[in-house]
């Protein structure tokens, strides 16, 4: 019993990092109808903006963590601009935002192995090794604040989609973006507060992931597991991107804990391609069908 | 109020508008008549800025329109769009939100939602409901609030009838008189000409891009030659 809460707490942690990450997925899919396949690019930049500003501008912990998902944001955002709005522009494909996202990505990787380098790096010690007790579990202190900064950021964007006027223009500008120019949204800039936001969470989740493995340009590869759990939860869904990312985090350490860290991902992966078989639109996706 | 120059719309290869000029006055019901294809809401997709044209101008109060469909509705131009395009993953209540986009008088946008439930009983019914569960004649009347809610000069009105059940037909004009009776001018695209000029002021015949007629409602409603094209050949 101490085993499955250990690996609950863990999953759960861990779960809550891909979320920060697969929202990102679901907010741009939700605008542009297109999986933003750069995202990884911008979580692997977010690892490395934390890195330098705590090892060579010295800042401390909190500053350096908010000014890394700043930049971040930013990234994104710049990105946006020259990858996708040239072809916005020209109203191209769907095929062609991923094809430029793609290559976007493997631009970010390479700009990094050629001005940085390859190398391995690894974050300062900031916090102690040394777990929290609870009872008889033990959980890592940056498990904690992997936990609840992903959750504390999670909620705020949830209440900014559903609550706030910014919200209901991106949530209306998802479901018809002609429609929602013709109430007076700039749909440009409903565009760029998507990245914006999406580049944010990237850049907390980039530093998180920093701290717990390592910085290095593959690092974004991880989003593949993040895009599943967009998929899985329904892309284009935030709380479905939320549900399936915390379910995969579970599903991960449970996997590795009770069989084989070796399975993990083949159980992943079977998990997306099972969802896709016996529902297409996720768990909680939006339906496809538009009404009249 | 609104004037339109000798418009000419491109789409692709194909000359969709070809020297479309006309004029909406203030507190005037201007209805454009046409079959399917004569280029009506291209017209009303360029007044609002989602088309570019190539030829000719727009002028609002005399001055060039903004080049953005966003700018635009800040002027004073609400456009309702064929198949109405409301949210339907947002509840009734946002919808009339999102319409108040552009303005930023809260005490105002309030009252405005009230009246438009006054005018509009069924949307109070439904305030909480997500909007793609009401049926087509409630969507059409909460587009036709969701515009009025950016409470602007003139609106735009594209086939609004377009699907609905013959009652609601004539509610949804009824509705239009009582938009002018509130002050605002309505440009008012139809294929239902028989009732579109029955309402209507002055109307404009548009085929295949080209206005080929314009008057007075009711004379156009009596030309021999629009009678047999769009109103049924029947004699009187």
């Amino acid at each position: 019993m101490t085993q499955f809460f250990q690996q609950f707490i863990n999953g759960l942690s861990i779960g809550s990092v891909y979320a920060l990450m697969a929202v990102g997925y679901s907010l741009v899919y939700s605008i542009m109808n297109f999986s933003n396949f750069s995202h990884g690019g911008v979580i692997m930049f977010g690892a490395y903006f934390g890195y330098f500003l705590l090892t060579i501008y010295k800042l401390p912990f909190s500053v350096a963590f908010i000014g890394a998902a700043l930049l971040t944001a930013l990234m994104a955002v710049v990105i946006e601009r020259v990858a996708y709005t040239p072809l916005r522009e020209r109203k191209a494909p769907y095929l062609y935002f991923i094809i430029s996202a793609m290559g976007a990505s493997i631009f970010l990787e390479n700009i990094i192995i050629a001005t940085i380098g390859p190398t391995f790096r690894t974050y300062p010690e900031i916090f102690s090794k040394t777990p929290f007790k609870l009872g008889v579990l033990s959980v890592g202190r940056l498990d904690v604040l992997m936990f609840v900064t992903s959750a504390i950021c999670l909620a705020l964007l949830i209440y900014i989609i559903e609550y706030t006027k910014i919200g209901k223009a991106i949530r209306a500008t998802a479901y018809n973006i002609k429609a929602s120019a013709l109430m007076g949204v700039n749909t440009n800039v409903i565009i760029i507060i998507v990245f914006a936001l999406g580049g944010f969470l990237a850049g907390i989740a980039g530093v998180m992931f920093g701290m717990k493995y390592t910085v290095y340009p593959q690092i974004g590869a991880i989003t593949l597991k993040s895009f599943i759990a967009a998929v899985f939860g329904g892309l284009g869904s935030l709380q479905g991107a939320v549900v399936g990312s915390i379910l995969l985090g579970i599903i991960e350490t449970f996997t590795a804990g009770y069989l084989s860290s070796q399975y993990r991902d083949l159980i992943a992966f079977a998990l997306l391609i099972g969802v896709l078989v016996v529902r297409p639109m996720g768990l909680m996706g939006k339906a496809t069908e538009d009404k009249a | 109020m609104l004037k339109v120059n000798n418009l000419h719309v491109y789409y692709g290869g194909i000359h969709a508008l070809k020297g479309v000029s006309l004029e909406v006055n203030k507190g005037e019901i201007v209805s454009i008549i046409g079959s399917n294809g004569a280029g009506k809401s291209t017209l009303l997709n360029a007044i609002s800025g989602f088309l570019r044209y190539k030829e000719g101008e727009i002028l609002y109060h005399n001055n060039k329109l903004a080049p953005t469909p966003n700018k635009i509705v800040k002027q004073g131009i609400c456009h309702v769009p064929e198949g109405r395009l409301i949210f339907a993953n947002l509840s009734v209540y946002d919808n009339l939100i999102m319409g108040s986009y552009i303005r930023n008088d809260k005490a105002k946008i309030k009252e405005d939602i009230e009246k438009m439930y006054t005018l509009f009983p069924r949307l109070k019914e439904r305030e909480k409901q997500i909007a793609g569960t009401l049926s087509g004649g409630e969507q059409q009347m909460l587009a036709i609030a969701r515009g009025l809610m950016s409470s602007p000069e003139i609106i735009l009105l594209d086939e609004p009838s377009l699907g609905l059940a013959p009652l609601l037909v004539q509610t949804v004009f009824d509705i239009i008189t009582d938009i002018r009776k509130m002050g605002k001018t309505i440009l008012l695209v139809e294929q239902n000409a028989f009732k579109a000029l029955s309402i209507a002021d002055k109307a404009y015949v548009l085929e295949q891009g080209r206005i080929i007629m314009e008057g007075e409602a009711k004379e156009i409603a009596e030309n021999p030659r629009i009678r047999e094209a769009y109103l049924g050949s029947k004699k009187v």
